[in-house]
């Protein structure tokens, strides 16, 4: 049956309609990527099913709230995805003494960030963008985004002071806003 | 606590929304930028600026197959899955018996009796006797869409007061349910924006509590006897007394 949604944002209104097939729409065109952005943060596949749950039953809750004057529904969903993958991988590094061994752990064979940017697609501005800053700077981007790494975690992986991180990373977004804007 | 020289510089302000939308904040500074995320449009819009820009790497990161049952947990969640128990197998049982719906119209009931008493601008054909009904968005139970009028003849009327958005490929479908055991019956589609008139012997007897409904159907409507779509409108018949 073929797609009765125009976009991601025609799905997200129905949604906010009581539109349960919208929701279904949505699913079916994303929850594999959900996934794997999910798993590639929390490396637990039962958690990151968890999570990408919560986004779904988000995204159905609060889909009235999403006004596409302000962005991409897309953008809004995965900032979904993304806000609940932290929450878990930040709940669970706290109870990780606990459960340490707990459950189908997923091995760490995430690519280097380095490599990321090979990956992403040329067209891509934010590529453009990473790609003109120098690599102290890009660095920590990618780790957080992609592995969803704190302050402490980017300074102690590239064994850098904590403030000199804090700085590059705003003075990263800096020049990122900066080259996305142009 | 944020200092005030970066919330009020634009650009220091998106960098820490972008920090935020990295994850990077500690829990009250990124309780802070939520609630401005929350409050501010061009903060909201920051927000989404960001998240827009990183999809593009959360596109390099390879997609993982959900077990089949997601779906399944999802639709139990969020209530989907006793809606659509529901609507089948036996369609007869449909929306009309649900508890949610059957409030609604309720509540549309009293709305209607509201209307009728409160605001005779809306009852330019003052009925002799009849029935009204308001017919609102489920769920949303103080958004009055379309408004039914059976005269004391019998003849329908069915009236927008709203503008409904139709996509070019649908069609809005217009029923009415009197007995559940019989199950809700077809008065045909509707085009968004006129008024509908259907005479008596199309309507039949109507009785008080009696639902009429707008679902969302595809073109030429409902392939089979019973709704198919999402309700969009519903409403319940009050007896208008009179006089």
């Amino acid at each position: 049956m073929p797609n009765p949604f125009a976009d991601h944002e025609a799905a997200l209104a129905a949604c906010a309609r009581g539109d349960g097939g919208a929701l279904r729409a949505l699913y079916d065109a994303e929850s594999g990527s959900m996934l794997g952005l999910a798993m590639r943060l929390v490396r637990r596949r039962d958690v990151a099913q968890d999570v990408v749950q919560d986004a779904f039953v988000m995204i159905w809750r609060n889909a009235n709230r999403f006004d596409p004057q302000k962005g991409s529904a897309r953008a809004w969903m995965f900032a979904i995805l993304r806000y609940r993958a932290l929450n878990a991988l930040r709940k669970s590094s706290r109870e990780v003494e606990l459960d340490e061994g707990a459950a189908e752990a997923v091995p760490d064979d995430a690519p280097d960030p380095q490599q990321a940017l090979g990956q992403m697609q040329e067209s891509a501005a934010l590529r453009r963008c990473l790609e003109g800053l120098d690599e102290p700077r890009r660095k920590p981007i990618l780790l957080a985004y992609l592995d969803g790494l704190t302050h402490i975690q980017i300074a102690d992986r590239l064994a850098a002071p904590l403030g000199t991180i804090k700085s590059r990373i705003r003075l990263a977004l800096r020049d990122l806003q900066e080259c996305l804007q142009s | 606590m944020i200092p005030p020289e970066i919330l009020s510089d634009p650009k220091e302000r998106r960098a820490l929304i972008g920090e935020y939308a990295l994850g990077l904040l500690d829990e009250a500074e990124a309780a802070e930028v939520q609630a401005l995320i929350d409050s501010d449009a061009a903060a909201e819009r920051d927000y989404l600026f960001w998240s827009r820009h990183f999809l593009a790497l959360a596109d390099i990161v390879p997609a993982q197959q959900p077990a089949a049952e997601l779906w399944a947990r999802i639709e139990a969640e969020t209530g989907l899955a006793a809606r659509k128990a529901a609507a089948s197998p036996a369609l007869t049982e449909r929306l009309w018996n649900s508890l949610g719906l059957w409030r609604i119209a309720a509540i549309g009931a009293l709305a209607a009796a509201l209307l009728v008493f409160v605001t005779p601008i809306f009852d330019r054909a003052p009925p002799t006797g009849g029935y009204v009904a308001v017919l609102q968005q489920p769920g949303e139970s103080a958004r009055p869409g379309w408004i039914v009028r059976v005269a004391a003849d019998g003849g329908l009327s069915l009236s927008p007061l709203v503008d409904t958005a139709v996509p070019a490929d649908r069609s809005v479908q217009f029923w009415t349910l009197v007995d559940p055991a019989q199950g809700p019956r077809s008065l045909g589609l509707v085009q968004p924006g006129g008024t509908v008139e259907i005479p008596a012997d199309r309507i039949g007897p109507v009785i008080p509590g009696q639902l009429f409904e707008l679902t969302l159907e595809p073109q030429g409507g409902s392939p089979g006897s019973r709704p198919t779509g999402p309700v969009l409108f519903i409403g319940r018949a009050v007896q208008v007394a009179s006089n």
